[in-house]
C-alpha cells in the first residue's frame, strides 16, 4: 500500500480537476447540486485514485454511471484514457455481477429448502451468534460500495481499503473545509 | 533432502528392484516438497565427500568394513550440517542397514558407481544394477582400495541425480494438498513421526501458495470443514487487520462486536464526506476552487501542518523572514504555471495536462529561488554538503506536499535543484 500522504496528493489532485471539468460546464449551480457534485466527484476521484484495481472503487465509477443523472456529471469528470477503460471495465463487470446475481439466489433457495426440510428448528447459541454476525455483515455489504457481491473474506478486505480510502479523502476535504484562507475568502 | 540420501543406499542396497522403484517413486515425491533442504545436503555432501576423502575415515572405515557403528557414525557426521534430522538418521540407517548383512550392502553400495554413472540420470536406470551386483561381492576386498573414491562417487552421483530430478519435478510443481498428504504418508510408514512433521513444516514455508491445515485431535479432517477451518482463519487474520486499522476496536473481542464498530466506522466516515462536501458547497457559492485559491490554501496547510521547514532554515543560517518571502515569491510564479497546466489539461487529455504540468514548473521558481535567497546563500561558507542536502530534501518535501497537483515532479525539481546549487 501506498503512503497516505501520496494517496491524499492523488486524490486531491483528481478531484480538482474532477471540480474543474463540473464547473466549467455548469457555472449556476443550487446548493444542493453542488454538494452533490462535490460528493461525487470526490468519490470518483478517490476511486480513479485506486485506479480500479478494487471492487469497491468499480462499484463506485459503475453506480455513477448506472444513474443517468449521474452519468453525465461522472463522465466529465473521469475524463480521459484512464477513465474510459474504467467506464469500459465497469460495464463489463456489471454483467457479470447481474449473472452472478441470478445463480446466487438460487443457491440460497436451494439451501434455505435443505434446512428446512433436514433440520429441526432449534435455537442454540451459536445459532443466534451466527445470526447476529450474518446480520451485522449484511449491513457492511450494504455500506460498501460493490459489497453485496463479495464473499466474506474479499468483503473484509475490500473494507480494509475502503477505510484506507475514506480517512484519505475526509482528511483532506476538511483540510480544505477548515482551511482559514477559504474562510477569509468568503467571508469578504 | 538428507533423509533421501540413506533411501538411496537403502535403496542401492535393496534385494529386490521393484520395491526399490517405490522407495525412488516416494523419495522423488519427498524431494518436491523440499528443495530448500537442498542447501544442506549439498553444504552436507560436501562434508561427506571430505569425510570419505579424508585418509584416516578411509582407513578406518575399510578396517571396519562391516561395522555398522562406524559407517552410521561417519554418514551421522556428514549430517550433522543440517540439525534438525539428526534424530531421523540413526532410525532411518538402522531401518536400511539392518535388514541386511552389513558387509554386503556396504560392498554393493561401493560397487554400483561405474556402472551407475556411464547412464543417464534416469531413476530406473540406477535402481536395477544393485541386484546384479549383488554377485560381484567376492571381489570385494580388492575393492577396498578404491572404496572411498567410489562412495564418494556414488554421492557425487546420486546428487546429480536428484538434481535433474529436481528440475524434472518443479515442472510438474503446483500439486494439491492431497499428494502431499499421501506423500507425508509414505515417511509416516518410513521414518519416524517428527521427521515427517519437519518434512511437512519445510514444506509448508517452502510452498507459500497452499495452505497447509493441521486437524487437532478431535477435528475433522475431511476437505469440507478443512476448507471451512482455513476460511475462517482467514477471515480472523484480516479482521485483525481491521482491528488495527479503526480506533476503539481492539478492545473488543467477538466478531459480532467487531462488526458492530467497523460498520459505526464505515458510516461515519461515510457521514463526515457528505457533511463536508456540503460545507464546500455552501462554502463555496460558485463551486470555483481556482487553482490559485487552493494552493494558497495548500500553502498554508503546508505551512501549519510542516513548521519542521521553517525552522530548518534558520538552521542552515538564513533569517525566517529571508524565508518566507522568497516562499511567497516563487510561489504565484508556481501557481501561475500550474494554472496553464491544468487549463491545457482541460483542453487535451488528462495525461497530457499532467505532463506539462510536471515540465514547465520546474525551470521558472528556480530563477525565483535564485535571485531571492540561493544567490545571498550560497557565498556563505557554512554551506557544507549535509546542510544542502538538508536543505534539498526539505525544500523537496515541502513543495511536494505544497504542491498536490503535480506530485510526480518532486524528484525532477529536485535534482534540478541540486544541479543549480
Amino acid at each position: 500500500m501506498r503512503s497516505s500522504s501520496s494517496l491524499k496528493q492523488e486524490f486531491l489532485k483528481k478531484w480538482i480537476m474532477g471540480l474543474q471539468r463540473c464547473t466549467s460546464s455548469n457555472k449556476n449551480m443550487s446548493i444542493l447540486e453542488r454538494k452533490k457534485a462535490i460528493k461525487l466527484s470526490a468519490d470518483l476521484a478517490m476511486a480513479a485514485a485506486r485506479n480500479g484495481r478494487t471492487s469497491w472503487s468499480r462499484a463506485v465509477i459503475a453506480n455513477a454511471a448506472r444513474e443517468s443523472d449521474k452519468r453525465l456529471l461522472a463522465e466529465k469528470i473521469l475524463q480521459g484514457q484512464e477513465s474510459e477503460m474504467l467506464l469500459k471495465k465497469v460495464s463489463n463487470m456489471s454483467a457479470v455481477i447481474r449473472n452472478r446475481r441470478i445463480i446466487r439466489s438460487k443457491k440460497i433457495l436451494k439451501r434455505s429448502r435443505r434446512r428446512t426440510t433436514s433440520e429441526p428448528q432449534k435455537v442454540l447459541a451459536s445459532s443466534i451468534a451466527k445470526r447476529l454476525v450474518q446480520k451485522r455483515t449484511h449491513i457492511l455489504k450494504s455500506l460498501v460500495p460493490g459489497g453485496e457481491f463479495m464473499d466474506e473474506i474479499s468483503l473484509i478486505e475490500e473494507t480494509l481499503d475502503y477505510i484506507a480510502y475514506l480517512r484519505a479523502q475526509v482528511d483532506v476535504m476538511r483540510c480544505i473545509a477548515t482551511s482559514p484562507h477559504l474562510m477569509a475568502l468568503n467571508s469578504e | 533432502m538428507n533423509r533421501a540420501l540413506p533411501e538411496m543406499l537403502h535403496c542401492l542396497n535393496g534385494p529386490a528392484t521393484s520395491t526399490d522403484m517405490t522407495v525412488l517413486e516416494r523419495q522423488r515425491a519427498r524431494m518436491k516438497w523440499q528443495p530448500q533442504e537442498q542447501q544442506g545436503y549439498f553444504g552436507g555432501s560436501d562434508q561427506f565427500a571430505g569425510l570419505f576423502l579424508e585418509p584416516g575415515q578411509v582407513g578406518s572405515f575399510q578396517g571396519l568394513l562391516g561395522g555398522e557403528s562406524v559407517l552410521g557414525e561417519v554418514l551421522t557426521r556428514s549430517v550433522k550440517p543440517d540439525p534438525g534430522l539428526e534424530n531421523g538418521w540413526p532410525e532411518l540407517l538402522n531401518m536400511g542397514f539392518t535388514e541386511f548383512d552389513m558387509n554386503c550392502a556396504i560392498s554393493r553400495t561401493s560397487s554400483c558407481p561405474p556402472t551407475v554413472a556411464p547412464p543417464p540420470p534416469e531413476a530406473k536406470g540406477k535402481v536395477s544394477p544393485p541386484a546384479e551386483k549383488v554377485s560381484s561381492a567376492v571381489g570385494r576386498e580388492s575393492f577396498k582400495k578404491r572404496k572411498a573414491d567410489k562412495l564418494q562417487n556414488t554421492k557425487v552421483v546420486a546428487e546429480d541425480d536428484s538434481k535433474d530430478k529436481r528440475s524434472k519435478v518443479c515442472a510438474e510443481e503446483g500439486e494439491s494438498k492431497i499428494t502431499e498428504q499421501t506423500s507425508n504418508k509414505d515417511n509416516n510408514r518410513e521414518t519416524s513421526a517428527d521427521t515427517s512433521k519437519e518434512n511437512s513444516k519445510a514444506s509448508e514455508a517452502q510452498k507459500p501458495d497452499y495452505i497447509h491445515v493441521r486437524a487437532r485431535r478431535g477435528q475433522a479432517t475431511d476437505s469440507h470443514s478443512l476448507a471451512e477451518r482455513v476460511r475462517r482463519e482467514k477471515i480472523s487474520e484480516r479482521m485483525k487487520y481491521l482491528q488495527d486499522l479503526v480506533p476503539g476496536c481492539n478492545k473488543i473481542t467477538g466478531k459480532a462486536g467487531m462488526l458492530d464498530e467497523i460498520i459505526n466506522y464505515v458510516q461515519s466516515l461515510q457521514r463526515q464526506v457528505e457533511f463536508l462536501s456540503m460545507k464546500l458547497a455552501a462554502v463555496n457559492p460558485r463551486l470555483d476552487f481556482n487553482i490559485e485559491d487552493l494552493f494558497a490554501k495548500e500553502l498554508l496547510l503546508y505551512q501549519q501542518m510542516f513548521p519542521a521547514c521553517s525552522t530548518g532554515f534558520p538552521t542552515i543560517g538564513m533569517s525566517s523572514e529571508m524565508t518566507n518571502p522568497a516562499y511567497l515569491q516563487f510561489n504565484p510564479a508556481q501557481q501561475v504555471v500550474a494554472c496553464c497546466g491544468l487549463d491545457m489539461g482541460m483542453n487535451n487529455t488528462a495525461d497530457m495536462g499532467l505532463r506539462r504540468t510536471i515540465s514547465t514548473p520546474a525551470s521558472i521558481p528556480e530563477t525565483y529561488l535564485d535571485s531571492s535567497c540561493f544567490t545571498q546563500l550560497q557565498p556563505s561558507s557554512t554551506w557544507d554538503a549535509d546542510v544542502q542536502n538538508l536543505f534539498n530534501l526539505e525544500f523537496h518535501q515541502g513543495r511536494s506536499i505544497s504542491f498536490p497537483s503535480q506530485p510526480f515532479t518532486g524528484s525532477i525539481e529536485a535534482s534540478n535543484l541540486k544541479m543549480e546549487l
